[in-house]
């Protein structure tokens, strides 16, 4: 298995904004763990570029910040990239990784058992995240998007870092499960319960759960 | 008071808890404020119906003893 990734980073919106900025740190250390980084930020976030690295590179590792539905994944601006019954063939041997709302429900499912994804995991309802807009010009500061940002964080790290999809997906499960607890019993505005609990709730992994990137 | 109105009515108790320097990005839908957020529920469109979904999520979860699971 080749160790390359490909991750999206549009910028359109504050979801976006927040996704793009807190991927830097993800970026980095794949490329000190020696891996081939595609990183198709803001206007490169569009399904000519998609399709052309997926096709010409073959990066083994997907990772798609943005939005969605239950058959698209969307880049830049919200141009459709992948899309279900279209290009979803390229998701063919690939471990995917999908932030985008509703993504994993029907593409997932159906990449994953009718068309050779190994893996896709996600959201299979849509994606929320709360945040202090008091700092929007600094999204790594924020402890509130923290709580909803960490989990995804955690489960790019960690396949990064030669686990499974199924360690990974535990540890970034356990993980939104911790932050809701310590929302819940902490010094947390409790608010925050109830949109990390839905999130929780919806993050999904799908297909080999052994799969993994030497 | 009807269930669906006493729902609506707890959505709105709970959403007055937010604190003021807190949005909510709900996907595609975009980003939105405490008062949006009251707006939405009050109108029961898509939106409203969104976050009324995911109150009766967690109250759901509270009342089977998910948490601490």
């Amino acid at each position: 298995m080749n160790k390359s990734m490909l991750i999206t980073r549009p910028e359109n919106d504050d979801m976006t904004l927040y996704l793009s900025i807190w991927s830097h740190q993800l970026i980095e250390r794949a490329k000190r763990s020696g891996f081939e980084v595609f990183d198709l930020h803001r206007e490169r976030a569009n399904k000519k570029d998609v399709e052309g690295i997926i096709k010409s590179k073959e990066p083994l590792f997907l990772v798609f910040n943005g939005h969605g539905n239950e058959t698209i994944i969307t880049g830049h601006k919200a141009e459709p990239l992948i899309i279900l019954g279209k290009n979803h063939n390229l998701l063919n041997s690939k471990i995917v990784f999908s932030i985008s709302c509703r993504s994993a429900k029907e593409l997932g499912k159906q990449s994953v058992d009718e068309h050779g994804a190994i893996t896709f995991t996600g959201f299979e309802d849509d994606f929320v995240l709360l945040y202090d807009h008091t700092k929007i010009s600094r999204p790594m500061s924020d402890d509130t998007a923290a709580l909803f940002l960490q989990p995804p964080t955690e489960f790019t790290s960690s396949i990064i870092k030669g686990s499974t999809t199924g360690e990974s997906f535990q540890k970034a499960k356990t993980l939104f499960k911790n932050n809701f607890i310590k929302a819940l019993s902490g010094n947390s505005d409790t608010s925050e319960l109830r949109f990390l609990w839905w999130d929780y709730v919806h993050f999904v992994s799908l297909g080999d759960q052994n799969a993994r990137i030497n | 008071m009807k269930s669906d109105e006493y729902i609506k009515t707890l959505v709105l108790f709970r959403l007055e808890t937010l604190s003021s320097n807190k949005s909510v990005s709900i996907g595609a839908y975009g980003s939105f404020k405490k008062q949006d957020l009251i707006d939405h529920v009050k109108k029961e469109d898509e939106i409203g119906k969104k976050i009324i979904d995911i109150e009766l999520e967690f109250i759901r979860a509270m009342r089977e003893g998910k948490f601490y699971e």
